[in-house]
């Protein structure tokens, strides 16, 4: 018993300490030895809550997350979890559709953002970049999401996320969902400008939003 | 024309002040506006304006006319299509709007380092383009070499049709006529950042920076005479001026910054200053936390600030380096006219007592649609009439001399890419001096089309 505490604390460490071998070697140890997939991945998720908590105290930065988010994704390619790994419709938090806007080919931002947003247990609908304002609107209708998330880099998107908030009025679904942009140049009043709910230039703090929103809806 | 002379003199001097180290006898307005804004300001669709750039000119001459500013209000494009559609680019990519793009990508992989590190230019071009640029087609070595040769060809029509437009401008409303696109001025990045860009991207170089710090560094080393030599003016004067965008820093940890990305860079800046080459450096997201390493730099370096408290700045670096930016352009498009130029002044106030000081906005707009034209006008008129100094000529701050930095030996790079007027010499003795110049000039052009590609 001791040893496996000893084992899981060393997963949860590895990943806060963004050793990408090391987790995959103790995650394939903790397989083969009868770990129980979604029990190793609260223990990644756990790590990755670390890594969030770091970055939020300054200790870690962007690059940081992305390194955590590449290591979550090389775990869940694993081909235990691969076989094993489905979650539970029970344990999923929200919905959210996300995208970067129309005109705007960035994903970075995005990618961390559906990264943290995975490990906090919301199902993530990725509609890539470049998004057209009907495209969100169709999923919208598809999926029936909580949460739409809307990115962009540019300073230019201000007018594609108008679009898109704009289409969603006109379909009669806007009130159906909750709307978040994500982005460094989004302000308060750009987000009134364009008609959100809400608004972050920071992935986790976005997380933190969309927590509140789906106790809001 | 007269007018535009003396306009242009006056021009001429306040910005030979900035960087002569005195206070000059107003604050310069730089204020330039992409291809993309222009293009939307005439009603030109973007699509059919980015392929032919001679269509901006009608629009160029309008918003110069309409707008104040002390340099070309037409900032030049590097991104034309022409030359990445041949070249069928990854790299660069038309998006719906018509604007051009950078999406993430990698034409360098983990296992290219030890290459890299050894050969770097060679690699470059025989692993890195290739990957970045499909039409380097190993199968069809002569549509490739037919496309290579067009490419080169579109590349210089349409540099060579926005310069001329340029020219005109400047002639032709007596502006300061150097910029970024003029042959005392030079354009490159950073060894971490020509790493972090293209080569490795954003996510690549993310999880080297924890796998292989070692690697990273030795990439960097190696790629310093690249990029280095890719920065150097062709003709280099007492102003010249060399750009560089930085990218990464805000994203690294201190101890990451200081070991991988730090010691190329100063070591850059450094021997550019002793040729007498002052640079100027976008800081791109948030350097609050960077400013004492900011401070080392060579005295004169202009800091583009996009973000960041612009008291603390003007008090720890204002006495050595110029500053620029901090403006969000943001507020020209959310808050109202007489808004706007109230804090204007406010940053003049901050920025401009005791000179070393050039007014601009935080970023350049992307399209119009985000700014208000209106508010643009006012800002830009307030600055030049109420950032007006009653000490002219007096010293402004710390003095630049270029004898106070030394250069570390330009290391050469060998590669069977790039012949040097020594090869020349031993490879074809027969011929005269001249002919041999005029290879290594056109090896130099090649050699800064193919980094141009990875910038």
């Amino acid at each position: 018993m001791k040893n496996i505490i000893t084992l899981n604390d060393l997963i949860i460490k590895a990943v806060e300490e963004l050793d990408e071998e090391r987790v995959i070697k103790l995650a394939s140890k903790a397989l083969k030895s009868g770990m129980d997939p979604l029990f190793l991945l609260d223990l990644i998720k756990e790590g990755v809550k670390r890594v969030g908590k770091l970055y939020e105290e300054q200790k870690y930065f962007i690059a940081d997350l992305i390194m955590a988010g590449l290591i979550f994704k090389e775990v869940l390619e694993l081909e235990e979890i691969k076989a094993q790994f489905q979650r539970k419709s029970d344990e999923i938090e929200g919905k959210i559709v996300v995208g970067t806007v129309k005109g705007d080919l960035h994903d970075i931002g995005k990618d961390i953002f559906k990264g943290l947003m995975e490990v906090n247990g919301f199902e993530v609908i990725d509609l890539g970049v470049d998004v057209p304002e009907d495209a969100f609107v169709k999923s919208v209708i598809k999926y029936k999401p909580d949460i739409v998330g809307l990115s962009g880099v540019l300073t230019t998107t201000v007018e594609s996320m108008k679009d898109v908030v704009e289409a969603l009025v006109q379909a009669g679904v806007r009130n159906s969902v909750k709307i978040i942009l994500g982005g460094n140049h989004i302000t308060r009043e750009a987000c009134e400008y364009i008609g959100a709910d809400s608004f972050t230039n920071d992935a986790s703090e976005g997380v933190k939003i969309c927590k509140q929103l789906l106790k809001s809806k | 024309m007269e007018d535009a002379k003396v306009l242009q003199q006056e021009r001429i001097s306040i910005y030979h002040d900035i960087y002569d180290d005195r206070v000059p006898k107003r604050v310069p307005v730089n204020i330039n506006l992409p291809f993309e804004v222009i293009a939307q300001f005439g009603g030109l669709d973007l699509r059919q304006a980015h392929w032919n750039p001679a269509m901006l000119e009608e629009a160029v001459d309008r918003i110069c006319e309409l707008v104040y500013s002390d340099v070309c209000v037409f900032m030049g494009s590097f991104r034309y299509p022409s030359f990445y559609h041949i070249l069928k680019s990854q790299s660069f990519k038309m998006a719906s709007n018509g604007y051009i793009q950078h999406p993430e990508v990698s034409g360098m992989y983990p296992e290219d380092y030890d290459y890299l590190i050894k050969n770097p230019y060679d690699c470059l071009v025989e692993r890195v383009i290739p990957r970045l640029y499909k039409a380097f087609n190993p199968d069809d070595p002569i549509g490739f070499a037919l496309n290579f040769a067009k490419s080169l060809l579109a590349y210089k029509e349409d540099f060579t049709l926005s310069a001329e437009i340029r020219k005109k401008m400047i002639d032709k409303y007596g502006y300061y006529p150097e910029g970024l696109f003029s042959e005392n001025c030079g354009f490159t990045e950073t060894p971490f950042d020509f790493l972090a860009d293209q080569l490795r991207g954003f996510k690549g170089i993310s999880r080297d920076i924890r796998k292989m710090p070692g690697k990273v560094a030795a990439a960097c080393e190696a790629l310093y005479p690249l990029v280095f030599k890719k920065g150097l003016p062709k003709k280099i004067s007492k102003y010249s001026q060399v750009f560089l965008p930085l990218h990464m820093p805000p994203f690294l940890r201190e101890e990451d910054f200081a070991k991988l990305y730090w010691p190329t860079f100063k070591r850059m800046l450094d021997e550019y200053a002793s040729m007498g080459i002052r640079c100027t450096i976008f800081c791109e997201h948030d350097w609050m936390r960077h400013l004492d390493y900011l401070y080392e730099l060579p005295t004169d370096t202009t800091l583009w600030f996009e973000y960041g408290n612009p008291k603390l700045i003007k008090e720890k670096l204002g006495k050595k380096h110029i500053i620029t930016g901090l403006y969000p352009i943001m507020n020209l498009k959310t808050k109202t006219k007489k808004e706007c130029v109230e804090e204007a002044k406010r940053y003049v106030d901050i920025l401009a007592p005791g000179g070393k000081y050039i007014f601009n906005f935080d970023k350049s707009p992307l399209l119009l649609s985000d700014i208000k034209l209106e508010n643009l006008c006012a800002v830009a008129e307030t600055v030049r009439d109420y950032a007006v100094y009653t000490n002219p000529g007096e010293v402004a701050g710390m003095v630049f001399k270029k004898e106070d930095y030394k250069a570390s030996a330009l290391k050469n790079f060998e590669s069977r890419y790039y012949i040097s007027r020594e090869e020349y010499e031993k490879l074809y003795p027969e011929l005269s001096d001249f002919a041999r110049g005029k290879l290594e000039r056109l090896d130099d052009e090649m050699f800064d089309y193919l980094m141009f590609l990875l910038l």
